[in-house]
């Protein structure tokens, strides 16, 4: 009695201020959410074209006081920020931001004030031609072993023979479900769409982004989750339109949806599924057996980064296994890097949310550079927005 | 000649960022995104291609603009000629303090207010089950009133508080019921300000995305979500230019056709916008 | 009383929290009169005039107009029409839709080709023919004045209610404005009440003027009346100008009393009330009943301080000798060179009438509190 008198009473005074301090460190959901409030972007971006501000290119070889990393939200353990300025004396500014394409387009507008960033595997190759991303000088990266890290990982990094990028997790997408209300088992991305239409109606949720959701809906057809053949989409844009009326939200920011019980399944990533599943056991990760995405989040530093010293040393304290093994824990991604996986307990590695079973991964395709920046899928996407 | 601060002000937030948005809408998408050199009116050609947004858009902005009038006046009317004078000041605080709060932090409020573990709960506490309000057409509506209440109340609360008393007295006093009083006098005495708060308003909703997004599950395009998923998503800065300098346009019709109407209706009393 | 009271007030009472307003009025106008409520601002005069528009409900009594009870009857329903103080005509309405603003709340609907054609006639009443189509603000004062005139006689009311009409208006105006509005009084044959707080207007104007002063009638008569008979010392002060000496009762004789003045004249005087041996009095002496003469025999002798010369009058002040400084005006007969220099010698004396003496009462400063209240709701 003591304990139930508030199940089934509204959000708490004590959940509610949590939930608003989330949104405070900005951790609305990963990749979309701050494009809703990013729109200062436009300003950076006009403010290069004008050439108001200086882009600055700065670079002594003391390590300064400060510098700024631009990184996802709740990505990190704050202690670890802590005591790398008890270390080193240098004070970070953590920038955290809803998608890649945002961090992108900060980045190419210039002065972005980075020294240290976290873009996902498939941007690598954009920065790269773009030429706005530093080839590394391993040299100063002694705690880094290319040897221990599982290369279905990390080749993303390196391009020509050139790394410009190390790995500091990985994750897959698939869906989380409520299983008391939907009751049905399921493993594939085909019954994810089926349910959609049918016991799920109005109760399922899709990502606001193009690149999972089209990927995702590709694979419904078992096509690859990059595809960019025309009447492969075409298929898919039909089944996204036809699925549209019954979603309850088109909306990376899924979490608060799926806890207050309006959203009864939902694209997912990993951390998020392992997050809820937490929370509320009642709450699966699903990876469809058709396949869908896996992905990798790398460490750069920018071109114009304005204190290199100081972003070369960071990165090299977050290889170190004892530190990531605390990021690990503290955003619940899997690691990429076997001495990190050494240290971690038991129940985590046995995780299946974390570490599904081979023959689930074996499917899975990391999202390309392609897919991302593809015209064809963003105009696809806001007739499917738009519908 | 010297540039006024105020003038130096206009064009660096203003003139300038709409010539740069100008120059991107006749420009091209690099490949990688983002902005190359052209003169092409391509971005131009393609707008019908978000027609779709600018209907819902069109649609939303006066509905929600009416709707939020609807609830203001009353209040406006209440805090102007009703309110207690030692309750006014209070009332208008009251009004306004919410505003200090960003309107994000307001809207995600009701997400949690109108979400499963919020008002639906009470309701199946009371043996309502399974009641879903937020992603609702009804939650984007109230999101938007609310939110942009404030802004509608203070342009319609400034004109009726300038309404000379004596004219409502005058009608009475010529045989006009406190219903033809309200119609024929305070109305249209009030009318600027409800022009002003209504195109202030309107013009806000046609850049709206945020509430949409929110309380609608963002299963409701608007051309402030389009144009945020350009510039911020696929990266298509001309094409998401060209429907800025669009939208734009379109602001500029809907304050002038406002002050025209006002204008006429209420005599020779100009809506001051800015 | 033969003929019903357009307007009657019986004992009226209208508090505004604990402050009296107006107390206990018993008032009764005559049909087809023009009657002035004058008074100090504050002395009520505009609250009793708002308890017959309707726009405020006494605390005690009741207010009849021709003969009907008005209570719980709102303005909309009571056939009076204001002229507003400063107006109050729409801005947004041009000058013939404010006219027939009146008409048009009319029920059952009057046809607009009627309420085009008594719009018309009443702007032509009060000569703006060919204003119609003008915007308010394009008007001049007197012009607007005009037009709230015409806006509330087109719809035929029993009583026209004019609230301080003519305090916006310059001098000359005003008196222009004064003629034209008895003129209507008199053509249209309906009430007129007028409030004003101007004792010049008041008595040139109407027919019958009620002084009121700190909430209460103090006096109601024709303008002679209360020029000539006031009755008391604060009419006497307020209405007119006068000599007001401070004296004491030294004796009776008949219906007279002998007041003692400061400097030990004695003089003989009228009396409003019972008046005891060595009682503090005002004895009022108006100026124009005083005469001046090199030879007069009078009670007086005083030296000329100044002079203003009016044209068919001339305006003394006199300095007498343990009195003070008296006001007498003196007809200019000309050729006769009748005109006393400053600083010359006079002696004064009485040329009509005999002084009123008034026994000297304490204000009980009511006037000042209703005075602030009374802003506030106007």
């Amino acid at each position: 009695m003591s304990k139930s008198y508030r199940d089934g009473l509204p959000i708490s005074p004590e959940n509610f201020v949590d939930q608003l301090m989330r949104l405070k460190r900005g951790s609305i959901g990963r990749r979309d959410f701050l494009g809703l409030t990013g729109l200062g972007i436009a300003t950076a971006v006009m403010a290069r074209e004008i050439g108001i501000m200086p882009t600055s290119a700065f670079a002594a070889e003391s390590l300064g006081d400060r510098m700024s990393i631009a990184t996802w939200p709740n990505y990190h353990d704050p202690a670890t920020f802590e005591n790398f300025k008890k270390d080193t004396g240098v004070a970070v500014e953590v920038n955290v931001f809803g998608s890649n394409e945002e961090m992108l387009a900060k980045l190419q507008a210039g002065a972005s004030g980075w020294s240290l960033f976290v873009p996902t595997n498939y941007t690598i190759s954009t920065y790269k031609k773009l030429g706005i991303i530093e080839p590394l000088e391993m040299a100063r990266l002694p705690n880094f072993d290319g040897s221990q890290e599982d290369p279905r990982f990390t080749g993303e990094g390196t391009i020509e023979g050139v790394t410009y990028a190390v790995p500091k997790n990985w994750g897959t997408t698939g869906f989380a479900v409520n299983t008391k209300k939907l009751t049905k088992p399921m493993t594939s991305w085909k019954e994810f769409w089926d349910t959609a239409m049918a016991e799920g109606d109005s109760r399922t949720m899709v990502h606001d982004y193009q690149l999972t959701t089209i990927g995702n809906a590709l694979k419904y057809y078992g096509y690859s989750f990059n595809s960019l053949k025309p009447d492969e989409l075409a298929k898919a844009e039909e089944l996204l339109l036809k699925v549209k009326p019954h979603l309850f939200a088109v909306s990376s920011d899924y979490q608060p949806g799926m806890r207050a019980g309006d959203a009864w399944m939902t694209m997912c990533w990993t951390n998020d599924g392992a997050q809820l599943h937490r929370d509320i056991p009642e709450i699966a990760y699903v990876l469809g057996k058709e396949g869908g995405e896996i992905w990798t989040d790398f460490y750069a530093i920018p071109k114009d980064a304005p204190n290199k010293p100081a972003g070369y040393a960071l990165l090299n304290y977050l290889m170190n296994p004892q530190v990531a093994v605390k990021e690990h824990l503290a955003n619940g991604a899997p690691s990429t890097d076997a001495r990190v996986n050494k240290l971690l307990p038991k129940e985590v590695l046995d995780n299946p949310i974390l570490y599904p079973a081979a023959d689930l991964l074996t499917p899975l395709e990391f999202g390309a550079a392609a897919t991302l920046t593809d015209p064809g899928r963003a105009e696809l996407m806001a007739r499917f927005k738009s519908a | 000649m010297l540039l006024g601060p105020a003038t130096a002000w206009l064009v660096v937030f203003l003139v300038l960022p709409f010539i740069a948005i100008a120059v991107f809408s006749v420009g091209e998408r690099a490949p990688e995104g983002g902005y190359q050199a052209a003169f092409t009116f391509a971005q131009y050609a393609n707008l019908p291609a978000r027609a779709t947004a600018f209907w819902n858009t069109m649609v939303l902005a006066p509905v929600g603009a009416l709707a939020c009038l609807l609830v203001a006046y009353p209040v406006a009317y209440y805090l102007a000629l009703r309110a207690p004078q030692r309750w006014r000041l209070i009332l208008l605080a009251l009004v306004v303090i919410p505003f200090w709060t960003s309107l994000l932090m307001r809207t995600y409020a009701w997400m949690y207010v109108l979400g499963g573990r919020g008002i639906p709960a009470l309701l199946a506490y009371i043996g309502f089950e399974d009641i879903r309000l937020i992603n609702t057409p009804g939650a984007v509506l109230l999101g938007i009133v609310y939110g942009y209440l404030p802004l509608m109340i203070l342009p319609i609360y400034v004109s009726l508080e300038r309404l000379d008393r004596r004219l409502l007295e005058a009608s009475a006093d010529l045989g006009a019921t406190p219903l033809s009083t309200f119609l024929g006098v305070t109305l249209k005495l009030s009318l600027p300000g409800v022009m002003t708060g209504f195109s202030l308003v309107m013009i806000l909703l046609l850049g709206e995305y945020l509430i949409p997004t929110l309380l609608g599950g963002g299963k409701v395009f608007f051309i402030g979500n389009g144009l945020v998923d350009l510039f911020l998503q696929s990266r298509n800065w001309p094409f998401g230019s060209a429907i800025a300098i669009t939208l734009v346009l379109v602001s500029v019709v809907v304050l002038i056709a406002a002050n025209r109407i006002s204008t006429r209706v209420s005599g020779a009393r100009r809506v001051d916008l800015i | 009383m033969t003929a019903v009271p357009d307007i009657e007030f019986r004992g009226v009472t209208k508090r505004y929290g604990a402050v009296t307003a107006v107390s206990g009025i018993d008032l009764a106008v005559p049909p087809s009169a023009f009657v002035a409520l004058l008074g100090p601002s504050g002395c009520g005069k505009t609250t009793c005039l708002r308890m017959i528009g309707g726009f405020e409900q006494p605390s005690e009594g009741q207010v009849f107009i021709r003969g009907q009870d008005m209570a719980g009857t709102p303005p909309y329903r009571r056939p009076v029409n204001m002229v507003f103080q400063q107006y109050a005509l729409f801005p947004h309405l041009d000058v013939e839709d404010n006219v027939a603003y009146g008409l048009r709340q009319a029920r059952p609907r009057l046809s607009a080709r009627e309420i085009a054609s008594r719009a018309g006639e009443a702007l032509e009443m009060v000569r703006l023919a060919g204003y119609g189509r003008r915007k308010i603000h394009e008007l001049s004062g007197g012009q607007q004045q005009r037009v709230a005139l015409a806006r509330a006689l087109v719809n035929k009311p029993a009583v026209l209610l004019l609230d301080e009409p003519l305090a916006a208006l310059d001098k000359k105006l005003r008196t222009d404005m004064q003629i034209e509005l008895q003129n209507l009084q008199r053509e249209i044959g309906i009430t007129f009440v007028l409030v004003t707080h101007d004792q010049e207007e008041a008595l040139s104007m109407s027919d019958f003027v009620c002084v009121m002063n700190g909430g209460r009638i103090v006096q109601l008569g024709q303008p002679s009346e209360i020029y000539d008979e006031p009755a008391d010392l604060f009419v006497a002060d307020f209405v007119g100008k006068t000599n007001l000496l401070s004296g004491t009762v030294a004796g009776h004789s008949g219906d007279l009393v002998e007041v003692a003045l400061a400097d030990g004249t004695v003089i003989a005087a009228r009396k409003r009330t019972a008046l005891r041996q060595g009682e503090a009095v005002s004895v009022s002496l108006r100026p124009e009943s005083l005469s001046l003469g090199a030879r007069t025999s009078g009670p007086f002798k005083g030296i000329v301080r100044n002079r203003i010369f009016l044209g068919s009058t001339a305006e003394y002040a006199i300095e007498v000798q343990g009195i003070g400084t008296l006001l007498a005006k003196a007809d200019h007969l000309i050729g006769h060179g009748n005109l006393f220099k400053p600083g010359e010698p006079v002696a004064i004396g009485f040329a009509s009438g005999t002084p009123l003496a008034f026994a000297e009462t304490k204000n009980n400063g009511a006037n000042q509190r209703v005075e602030k209240h009374v802003e506030i709701i106007s």
